[in-house]
C-alpha cells in the first residue's frame, strides 16, 4: 500500500511486493519462477484467511488471488480487503481455472481489477501486472498532487482571509476621515477639494466592499460558512433591504416595489446571511438595469419552499456567460449601466449561503428584456 | 447635551485613534487619552479615571480581553466600548459576557459608529 501523504516519490516496479494466495504448491513455484526474475518481492499465502493476515503484515502493492481456496474463498477474501482498506487495498488480479464469463462478472463485482486465466501464460501475465502497478503508481502520484492543491489552496484562503482583515481597518479610517474632511470638520473645502475628497471616499468604499467579499469567500471556502438558523419573517428582511437599496436606486431614477402578497410564514434561516443575499440580489437589478428601471420583488410559498424572485429590467444573462454566473469571479460580458463596480463574487457568495440553507438560486431570462433571479428555500 | 467627560481610547494603530477620536469629539468636548498598549492603558486608567473607554479587540501583547478583565478589576462600574473590524461573534461574546457595555464595528459607516456611541454615552454616563 502506498502512502499517499508523503511527498516521496512511489517505488519504481521492481522491488515491490506481490502477494500470491493459492492453495496449490505448485502454481505458487510456477508464479514464483515468472515474478522473481522481474525484481517482485513474493509473498506466499495458502489460504484467504491467512493472505489476509500477511496482507497487514506486508502490505503488498498487488495481490493475485486463487478463487477456489480452503475456507473462504478469493471473491471473499477480495472483499473483505477492500472492507478493511477501501480504496487504499491493492488491486487484485484473480486466477481463474475457466475464464467463463459468469466468474470473471463476479470477481470484477468483489473489487477485482482483473483477473488471469490458468493456465498462466508467463508474459501476459507478467504484462498485466506490470500495467496494473503502474496505473496504481499513477494514481498514487495524482493522489499526492490532489493533497498538494487542496493543502495550497488552503493556504491561499488563509492568506486572503488575513490580508483582507488587515487592510479593512485602514481602509474604514481612511473612508472615515475623508467623510470629515468632505462635512468641513477641519474647516471648509472648494468645491475642487470637495471632488477629489470624493473620489477619494468612493474608492476606499468600493474596496471595503471588494475586501468584504473576499473575505466572505476566504471564509467559505474555509469550510467557515456557519448558517444560524432562527425563526425568520423573509417579508420583513426583504421590505428593510428595498428601504436602503432604494436609495441607492434614486441615484439611477430607478425603483425597486415589493408585489404584495399573502405573508408567508416564519422560517428557520441565517436572517443575517438571507440579508446578504436579498442585498446582492437588489443592488446587482440595480446595477444591470437601465437608469429609470422599475425591478420588482416577490415573496412566495410555493410547494412548501419559501421564494424570493426579484425581476429586473437589465440584458439578461447571454447564453455563452450562464456558466460563469454563481462562479467565484465569474463575471459576465454584461456591464453595469452606471460604471458601478463588481468583484464577480457576490452571486458566487449568494449561492454558497443559499445553498448552505439546503436552498437553490437560479437565474432565468424573460422573454422580452429583463432577467429573473429566483432563490428557493425548502423548509 | 453635549459630553464634557474623560474618554480613553486605546487602538494600536494611529488611523483609527486618530478617526475614532474624530468621532468621538462629536459627542461634545470630551477630553480623549490615548493608549497604544494594554500596559499603557492600564496605568493610564488608574491615573485619569476615565469616564468611557473605547478599546480596541485585536491588539499586539495584551489583547482586548485581558485588558477588559483588567479595567473592569480595577473598576466594575467601568463603561467599555469594545472596538472590532469584523463580526467576530465569539470574541464579542466574550467581550460582553465579561462585562463589557457594548462594542462597535470601525468599518460600519460612520453615522453608525456614531449612533451607537451617542447612544451608549447617553444610557450609561451622566451630563453635566
Amino acid at each position: 500500500m502506498v502512502n499517499t501523504t508523503e511527498s516521496a516519490p512511489p517505488a519504481p516496479p521492481k522491488g515491490r511486493k506481490i502477494l500470491v494466495v493459492d492453495d496449490e504448491r505448485l502454481n505458487q513455484r510456477i508464479l514464483g519462477a515468472i515474478l522473481r526474475p522481474e525484481g517482485y518481492e513474493i509473498i506466499e499465502a495458502d489460504s484467504a484467511e491467512k493472505a489476509l493476515e500477511l496482507y497487514a503484515v506486508h502490505t503488498p502493492d498487488l495481490v493475485l488471488m486463487d478463487v477456489l481456496l480452503p475456507g473462504i474463498n478469493g471473491f471473499a477474501a477480495c472483499r473483505e480487503l477492500r472492507n478493511r482498506y477501501g480504496n487504499n487495498a491493492a488491486p487484485v488480479i484473480f486466477i481463474t481455472a475457466k475464464s467463463d464469463s459468469e466468474d470473471v462478472v463476479e470477481g470484477l463485482a468483489a473489487g477485482g481489477i482483473d483477473y488471469l486465466p490458468k493456465p498462466i501464460r508467463p508474459k501476459e501475465a507478467v504484462a498485466r501486472i506490470r500495467t496494473h502497478l503502474q496505473i496504481r503508481r499513477l494514481l498514487a502520484e495524482q493522489q499526492l498532487l490532489v493533497d498538494q492543491l487542496s493543502k495550497a489552496n488552503a493556504a491561499k484562503n488563509r492568506f486572503l482571509g488575513m490580508a483582507a482583515h488587515d487592510l479593512r481597518n485602514p481602509l474604514a479610517s481612511i473612508r472615515g476621515l475623508a467623510e470629515f474632511l468632505r462635512d468641513g470638520v477641519v474647516g471648509p473645502m472648494t468645491p475642487d477639494q470637495v471632488d477629489l475628497i470624493n473620489t477619494i471616499h468612493s474608492a476606499s468604499q468600493e474596496m471595503l466592499l471588494m475586501v468584504d467579499e473576499l473575505l466572505d469567500v476566504a471564509a467559505i471556502e474555509a469550510g467557515e460558512l456557519k448558517i444560524s438558523p432562527e425563526a425568520t419573517d423573509l417579508v420583513e428582511i426583504v421590505t428593510k433591504s428595498i428601504y436602503l437599496a432604494n436609495i441607492e436606486a434614486a441615484k439611477k431614477q430607478t425603483k425597486i416595489i415589493l408585489t404584495p402578497s399573502e405573508r408567508p410564514p416564519q422560517r428557520r434561516l441565517d436572517p443575517n446571511k438571507i440579508r446578504q443575499v436579498v442585498d446582492n440580489l437588489l443592488s446587482n437589478a440595480v446595477k444591470y438595469s437601465p437608469p429609470g428601471s422599475t425591478i420588482n420583488v416577490e415573496v412566495s410559498f410555493q410547494k412548501g419552499s419559501l421564494v424570493f424572485a426579484v425581476r429586473d429590467q437589465g440584458p439578461g444573462i447571454p447564453e455563452s456567460d450562464r456558466h460563469k454566473l454563481f462562479k467565484d469571479f465569474g463575471r459576465t460580458s454584461v456591464r453595469p449601466t452606471a460604471g458601478e463596480k463588481s468583484t464577480g463574487l457576490g452571486l458566487a457568495i449568494c449561492r454558497k449561503i443559499v445553498e448552505a440553507h439546503n436552498g437553490t438560486i437560479t437565474a432565468e431570462n424573460q422573454p422580452e428584456r429583463g432577467c429573473i433571479f429566483r432563490v428557493s428555500l425548502p423548509s | 447635551m453635549a459630553f464634557t467627560g474623560k474618554i480613553l481610547l486605546i487602538d494600536d494603530e494611529p488611523h483609527v485613534r486618530k478617526y475614532v477620536g474624530l468621532l468621538a469629539r462629536g459627542l461634545g468636548t470630551p477630553v480623549i487619552i490615548e493608549a497604544d498598549n494594554g500596559e499603557k492603558a492600564l496605568a493610564l486608567y488608574e491615573q485619569e479615571s476615565p469616564d468611557l473607554v473605547l478599546l480596541d479587540v485585536n491588539l499586539p501583547g495584551m489583547d482586548g480581553l485581558q485588558i477588559l478583565a483588567a479595567i473592569l478589576a480595577l473598576d466594575p462600574d467601568a463603561v467599555v466600548i469594545m472596538l472590532t473590524s469584523l463580526a467576530n461573534r465569539q470574541t464579542i461574546e466574550e467581550c460582553l459576557r465579561l462585562g463589557a457595555t457594548s462594542y462597535i464595528r470601525k468599518d460600519t459607516p460612520k453615522e453608525v459608529v456614531f449612533a451607537e456611541l451617542s447612544a451608549v454615552v447617553a444610557e450609561n454616563l451622566k451630563y453635566n
